[in-house]
């Protein structure tokens, strides 16, 4: 028991030692309270914060943003990359517009975004839809593509009709990739929320976060990070738990 | 007969939708923030002409070239070190996992406070994002060297540079250059980011400033820019992996993904 108790410490004694590090530097006055706020303040930001309920507020919104953008991008990604992955004449007409956009940094039609469909919740959503699009389309067409034609011959050979072939064999063979690019395009979803929150909006994280540091309060920052980091955890969490329940042949070390 | 129908189709939809963007924008059915693709153009050429565009591009580039070798450089490093020495990845591991889920981005009201809002703010911030796919990576990379190559390096008395350089560089490089790619994909996202949040110079302010004045034109040039950069440096990084991992990729079928 003690061995596994000073395993757990050897494996994540780093985390603890930072914060007392932090705790030192803002006790000892080495650096400015203002900008590194004590770890108790940081709290008690996020515990005002939570118990009155603004920063719920702000996570909420940002949460169905991110939740509503990616879901949109799968819903109609998913559909299209497995046409790319099926058709050759859509494969030769899309595959330039997502092979060769896909390094194009797309944040920079974010301005446009907003001309289209305004400041608020919509072109948060056009936008992290935009940004999903890439990641679940390329991945999961690059696993539509690599259904062994094995497979499906023997499918076919056996009787099965197009559709059986389609639901039973191509579908299940390319859901680990369906997954890892679901898995790539969530937290992008958060991070893009975040940020196109902070250029300009008067809700979510990212305003919670602009509005805390022009008021100086940097606890609140720090307390928002935070929020941040559980929210993409327990998302990806739910994004594994859904892979382990459909993908259950696959081992989760494999992914 | 194939070949060429197929590179035929390959066109087919971007240049639709330019014909039709400057279609539709000309007869003025598009809103005018869309603007046409000839103006576009003739808005890039007079930015070209005054200077403008040289000045946001120089100080844009800077930026992120310096903040992505650096951060790159540090992720290389420690990543490769987390690799090798059990007591700095014990030391890296948890406080990376918990940082690696936050969007660094978050972080740039404390950048820009401690840095100001010149150059260093986005400098910094920009290393502090690339650090972290890449030393993910590079840590991944070095774990997962096959042992048999270790150990042959090793019986056939190799000292520890040797081993380090001929053997698990080498090895690690594919991955490696996997991490440096979203790294770089990282740094124009928190570059644009950062530019448009607190900044008085470089391509994203050419942006806002064409937006400001209504210029719709000017705002795309800018836009166009960017975008250019963004994909242009993606293929020198591409490029650069072809080189390095030359003799790997032979004989293999590189991934569609080019």
């Amino acid at each position: 028991m003690t061995s596994r108790a000073l395993r757990i410490l050897a494996n994540w004694y780093s985390i603890p030692l930072l914060l007392l590090v932090w705790q030192a530097l803002v006790a000892g006055g080495i650096v400015e309270s203002r900008l590194l706020p004590s770890l108790t303040r940081v709290w008690g930001a996020l515990v005002n914060d939570i118990g009155n309920g603004v920063l719920l507020y702000h996570t909420g919104i940002t949460l169905s943003r991110a939740v509503a953008g990616f879901f949109f991008a799968a819903l109609i990604g998913l559909p299209f990359a497995a046409a790319m992955g099926r058709s050759e004449t859509i494969r030769n007409l899309f595959e330039p517009i997502f092979f060769l956009g896909y390094p194009v940094p797309k944040i920079a039609l974010f301005p446009v975004f907003t001309y289209v469909f305004g400041i608020g919740t919509p072109s948060k959503i056009a936008f992290t839809f935009l940004e999903c699009l890439y990641p679940i389309v390329v991945t999961s067409y690059l696993g539509f593509r690599g259904v062994q034609t094995r497979l499906i011959w023997t499918a076919q050979n056996m009787g099965a009709s197009p559709l059986v072939v389609w639901w039973r064999v191509f579908c299940p063979a390319a859901l680990p990739s369906i997954f890892s690019g679901l898995r790539i395009a969530l937290p992008i979803a958060i991070i893009v929320v975040v940020l196109t929150e902070m250029i300009g909006d008067s809700i979510g994280l990212g305003y919670y976060i602009t509005i805390s540091s022009t008021r100086f309060a940097f606890a609140n920052v720090y307390a928002a990070i935070v929020v941040i980091g559980v929210c993409r955890f327990v998302l990806d969490q739910a994004v594994l738990a859904l892979r382990a329940h459909f993908v259950h042949w696959q081992r989760d070390d494999q992914g | 007969m194939k070949a060429p129908s197929r590179s035929v189709q390959h066109w087919i939809v971007p240049l639709a939708t330019l014909a039709a963007w400057e279609l539709f924008g000309r007869t003025g059915l598009l809103p005018r923030y869309l603007s046409t693709p000839t103006l576009i153009l003739a808005a890039l050429w007079e930015i070209t002409l005054d200077g403008e565009l040289f000045s946001a591009l120089a100080s844009s580039l800077y930026r992120v070239s310096l903040g992505f070798l650096l951060g790159t450089g540090a992720g290389v490093l420690v990543g490769l070190g987390a690799g090798r020495l059990p007591g700095v990845r014990h030391f890296f591991d948890p406080l990376v996992s918990f940082l690696y889920a936050i969007p660094k981005i978050a972080f740039l009201p404390i950048f820009l406070l401690l840095f100001g809002l010149g150059h260093a703010s986005k400098i910094s911030i920009i290393a502090f994002s690339c650090f972290f796919p890449v030393f993910v990576a590079s840590r991944h990379a070095v774990l997962s060297v096959n042992k048999v190559l270790i150990w042959s390096a090793q019986n056939m008395g190799a000292p520890p540079h040797t081993m380090f350089f001929r053997v698990i560089i080498p090895s690690a490089a594919p991955q490696l250059f996997a991490g440096i790619r979203i790294g770089l994909a990282h740094a124009f996202v928190i570059l644009f980011a950062a530019e448009l949040i607190g900044s008085k110079a470089g391509l994203a302010t050419l942006i806002t400033e064409g937006e400001e004045a209504a210029r719709f034109d000017l705002m795309f040039a800018g836009i166009v820019c960017f975008a250019v950069l963004g994909f242009l440096s993606d293929r020198v990084l591409m490029t650069i992996r072809r080189r390095v991992l030359r003799g790997q990729i032979m004989g293999t079928e590189e991934q569609v993904v080019r």
